[in-house]
């Protein structure tokens, strides 16, 4: 990886070469470098493993060139380069800018602001610092942490337990620099972070638990690794003999994990200024309105102490502000990067599109990151609107055992797999099954496991997010696989939501 | 080497890449196994957005990925490391030292690994037995090369070519009124040259050109209705598939603003159209050969991956529902009417097309489903030799510094006897169900529920009413046992972004079937 010192040099002699090109009016330099580590895990009981897949890793260094043309500010032109972070790179990437240019008559320049911006000091971190020896040895420690847990247990005993320990520790370290015809100052900022989400199954009890952990410290990692196996065995041990209980409509506790999921696949896309100018979000014309539960709040937070992405400035050289999404069940912000703001400012349906309480809703840019996959910062990809840490909070929130005796009798879903907006984003239809982690609730109380695999949950986000009959007191974390947030989120006990039983005879 | 080309990379390490192995490998002492890709790509791209041009793009990138298998302390470990370089390709000493970096990098996780498991065989004794050490199936080693196939290299199409295609097609969508709330069309052609060379004596490059048009619409009607639809049509061709089309047996496709105005015209028609009230019990269901193409990857493809099937995708992708245990599967068991047969096969032309797989394996016909009995699933040399088999070329990944995966490539239903429009005809009452929209799928991929951009009635044999939001609900096995009609028309669709793996690994490949007729609940909005 490239230190951030000369990722801030090279953009500041990237840039003094730009300007000196007389057909460009504005420029923007953006460099980036990133090291995403894997270790995935994979044991089973009873089929030859590896236990470690392997330790893997993919690094990338590079920048990338927006201009705007002199002769008309709104013909821009972007084009990037990989690993050669020198000026005969440069001048490559500006001749592939200039020939990849076209005139957007929406296109609004890049952000701005000539005042510096003065930045707290980098988060410290010594996992930026780890080298792989730590991370093998944790992501074995999860492994030997499960085995050693399976090994006490009765489920041990048979001849074949066919227990699966999958999931993985990945490290994400990214750094960027990014300088603009628009700034007076060369901006950086640097994080790193770990996650890891391990799975148990114990496919002859039918039954599948879960752990996962997030943070930013290798003694973090080292804890979580320690205990991380242990757990998800643990919960698998739990849920065995599972339940099928029958289609219909059930009152429930969603637990952070499904609150997420929903959240990520069905909410966090619909809440950008881009989705309402494509008219598709679904919360199309009502912003303003009241779109959840009054007791919830939904907010994205980089600058979040305790979160695991930590972003100072966006990848548009902005300061990383928190962006208060939904307020007391009212939507009351969206994210948004530079052009997605300003083009719905200049979408002449925009009163249509949002609806009347948006009226002189400014959408501030605050949320323009180009993430490539495993969510690191990348050289090679676009402005694009993305949360951060995304926090829901809940007012006159109860214990999650308060939630449970709300609900009396129904279910408790602790993990889904496969949500979707089946009928498209704008519908707000959804489904996906419940795959672990989950019980009956009988008398107040939860009561026998459910068998994963076997309710389909078939609804809307309106009936989630506005059927709410008690929300968690606390914001639990939690991983969407493949997202690039990280999920802060309470359990909600919700009223009425529709289940299809399915598959009955299968692994 | 020639400057400003990073495709002369491929040569510089078809010429020596066999001896930077053989060299690490001699100097690595625990080095049992190494291989090293190295790819650059040339891709020129475009979009636009409601009839205005919005992106253009010019890129060439290079990256390399090396795997290494070590043994120490008595167990054999796993390290890889992949990196983008870019113009690092350009040189020759540069490159070669990013590689050899690299190689250590792997060596030393594979012997970290290795380290770990064998204290983990020590510490667990018999719990860990299966700690196995992780051999590959053995095949012959082979050296070739394969051209890519087009009219129009992507590295001489004019940047403005996509541009003007793009804006011409967004402007016609645009220019159907005002139900059109929104559209956006990208175009891109690229060229990927690819090598890859083994410690066991393979060195093989390929070839590829690709070129893919995608196309978004929101509609909306006065009625309050409103439809998204995204759909792709993509060839391994140059850039003349998308500018005029491609006629092709299996996977023809029109050009670019042919279908971005279908795609168009369908979401203006879907926005007036009623929601579906489904009813409350299983329907004769007609599906056509676009529903059939997502049908095909998310029942039958994901769940042939070997890997997927040997549950190192449990906590991701999901498992098997043709594999139980290692002792306990679907092989030579009844999945479905003699009527349904389904294989991958990279040979065929498709948007899966290739030669040899990422290890270095010739991609063969597999079948999963051979007239409705489960036969067999697609493989990696670590998961054949798992299973005792032959590898059969499946292994691949998205881009070269990731770990190659095993992927579906042409996965298809094959064709049956029936000509579609008998097919709907025989029906008295049912459904006509046409082109996938979103899958939901079990986690074993046991059951479904796959939502369609169209949903027609069909009574007395005759295409009735058509209806938006509705979606096919089934159980896989019940609804495969089910087919009682399987039609004559087998089409190949382009399938762009299938995800899988951590980080998520976004692939090409085609899909398809001919039309088929079964029974099955329906969802609905």
């Amino acid at each position: 990886m490239r230190e951030l010192v000369e990722l801030k040099r090279f953009a500041r002699a990237a840039a003094a070469l730009v300007a000196r090109d007389p057909e460009v009016g504005q420029f923007e330099i953006y460099c980036a470098s990133s090291d995403l580590r894997i270790a995935r895990l994979n044991f089973t009981s009873d089929i030859p493993c590896r236990g470690i897949e392997e330790m893997k890793s993919n690094g990338a260094d590079g920048f990338q060139v927006r201009i705007a043309k002199r002769r008309n500010p709104r013909e821009f032109g972007a084009a990037f380069e990989s690993g050669d972070l020198t000026l005969d790179a440069v001048r490559a990437v500006l001749a592939r800018a200039h020939r990849a240019a076209v005139i957007d008559p929406f296109f609004p320049g890049f952000a701005g602001g000539a005042r510096a911006v003065r930045l707290a000091a980098a988060p410290g971190g010594d996992l930026a610092r780890a080298g792989d020896a730590p991370i093998v040895a944790a992501a074995w420690s999860i492994v030997r942490g499960a085995l050693g847990e399976f090994a006490h247990s009765e489920a041990a005993r048979v001849s074949r337990p066919r227990l699966v320990v999958g999931g993985d520790l990945t490290v994400l370290h990214d750094r960027i620099a990014l300088v603009s015809s628009n700034f007076s100052d060369v901006r950086g900022d640097e994080s790193a972070r770990f996650s890891s989400s391990v799975t148990a199954l114990i496919e002859s009890l039918d039954a599948k638990g879960t752990a996962s952990a997030m943070g930013t410290r290798v003694a973090e990692m080292k804890r979580a690794a320690a205990h991380l196996g242990r757990d998800a065995v643990n919960r698998a041990l739990t849920l065995a003999g599972g339940a099928r209980p029958g289609s219909g409509t059930y009152r429930v506790v969603l637990g952070p994990q499904p609150v997420a999921e929903i959240l990520n696949y069905m909410v966090i896309g619909s809440l950008t200024t881009g989705a309402f100018h494509a008219a598709d979000s679904a919360y199309q014309g009502r912003f303003g309105a009241q779109v959840m539960d009054s007791r919830l709040s939904l907010a994205d937070e980089p600058a979040m102490r305790a979160g695991a992405v930590r972003r100072r400035i966006t990848c548009e050289g902005l300061p990383a502000r928190r962006v208060a999404l939904v307020r007391d069940g009212r939507l009351v912000g969206l994210l948004s990067n530079f052009y997605d703001t300003y083009r719905l400012q200049a979408d002449e349906d925009r009163a249509e599109k949002l609806g009347p309480g948006a009226d002189g809703a400014p959408f501030k840019p605050l949320s323009g990151y180009r993430l490539g996959e495993g969510g690191a910062r990348s050289h090679e990809h676009a402005p694009a609107s993305s949360g951060t840490n995304v926090v829901m909070k809940a007012r006159g929130g109860v214990a999650d055992a308060g939630l449970i005796r709300t609900v009396g009798d129904g279910l408790y879903i602790g993990r889904v797999w496969y949500t979707y907006p089946i009928n498209g984003r704008r519908a707000g239809d959804f489904t996906c099954t419940v795959s672990g982690d989950s019980y009956l609730i009988r008398n107040g109380k939860l009561a026998e496991p459910l068998a994963p695999n076997a309710l389909r949950i078939n609804s809307n986000i309106d009936r989630v997010f506005r059927r709410v009959l008690a929300v968690g007191r606390r914001s639990h974390p939690a991983i969407v696989w493949g997202a690039p947030e990280a999920y802060y989120v309470p359990a909600l006990a919700v009223n009425a939501l529709e289940f299809s039983a399915v598959g009955d005879s299968l692994p | 080497m020639a400057k400003q080309d990073l495709f002369a990379g491929i040569e510089f390490l078809k010429a020596g890449g066999e001896e930077l192995l053989a060299q690490f490998a001699r100097s690595h002492r625990g080095v049992l196994y190494a291989d090293l890709r190295f790819e650059a790509v040339f891709r020129r791209s475009a979009a636009a957005t409601n009839g205005e041009p919005r992106h253009g793009g010019e890129s060439e990138t290079a990256g390399f990925g090396v795997s290494v298998h070590a043994e120490r302390s008595g167990a054999i470990g796993h390290g890889y490391c992949g990196a983008e370089v870019g113009r690092v390709a350009l040189e020759r000493r540069k490159l070669t030292t990013a590689i050899r970096a690299a190689l250590n990098r792997a060596f030393e996780r594979a012997r970290l690994n290795a380290r770990e498991k064998s204290a983990a065989l020590k510490h667990l004794g018999a719990a860990a037995h299966t700690l196995a050490n992780g051999g590959l199936a053995p095949r012959p080693p082979i050296r070739e090369e394969v051209a890519a196939v087009f009219r129009h290299d992507p590295r001489s199409l004019s940047p403005d070519a996509p541009k003007q295609l793009t804006l011409d097609a967004s402007m016609a969508v645009r220019g159907l009124g005002r139900e059109i709330a929104f559209n956006t069309v990208a175009a891109m052609s690229e060229l990927r040259q690819e090598i890859f060379a083994s410690t066991e004596g393979s060195l093989i490059a390929q070839g590829f050109a690709f070129s893919e048009g995608d196309c978004y619409v929101v509609a909306q009607a006065g009625s309050g209705g409103h439809q998204e639809i995204f759909d792709t049509i993509g060839q391994q061709r140059g850039f003349e598939a998308l500018a005029e089309g491609y006629r092709d047996e299996l996977l023809p496709s029109p050009d670019l603003r042919t279908f971005a105005l279908q795609l168009a015209n369908e979401a203006r028609e879907l926005a007036c159209a009623p929601v579906l009230k489904p009813p409350d019990r299983e329907v004769t269901v007609v599906t056509d050969p676009h529903f059939n193409a997502l049908l095909a990857h998310e029942v039958v493809g994901h769940p042939s991956e070997a890997d997927r099937a040997l549950k190192m995708e449990a906590a991701y992708a999901g498992r098997s529902w043709f594999l139980r245990s290692i002792d306990d599967t679907e092989i030579g068991r009844s999945v479905g009417s003699p009527l349904v047969s389904a294989c991958s096969d990279p040979t065929l032309y498709g948007y899966g097309h290739y030669r040899f797989d990422h290890e270095g394996t010739p991609g063969r016909r597999v079948m999963h489903i051979d007239r409705g009995v489960f036969s067999g699933f697609i493989n990696s040399r670590a998961t054949a030799a798992v299973l005792g088999l032959e590898p059969n070329g499946s292994a691949r990944a998205s881009e070269v510094y990731y770990v190659p995966l095993i992927r579906m490539s042409n996965t298809f239903f094959l064709p049956g006897e029936s000509a579609p429009e008998k097919i709907i005809g025989e029906v008295d009452r049912g459904y006509y169900v046409v082109a996938h929209a979103i899958p939901s799928i079990a986690e074993s991929r046991e059951n479904f529920r796959i939502s369609a951009r169209r949903v027609y009635e069909i009574e007395n044999g005759r295409i009735g009413r058509l209806y938006r939001s509705g979606s096919v609900i089934a159980d896989s096995k019940r609804f495969f046992m089910n087919v009682d009609a399987v039609g004559n028309d087998l089409r190949l669709i382009a399938i762009p972004n299938c995800g899988k793996g951590q980080p998520m690994q976004v692939k090409r490949m085609s899909n398809g079937g001919p039309t088929m007729r079964s029974r099955a609940m329906l969802g609905g909005g």
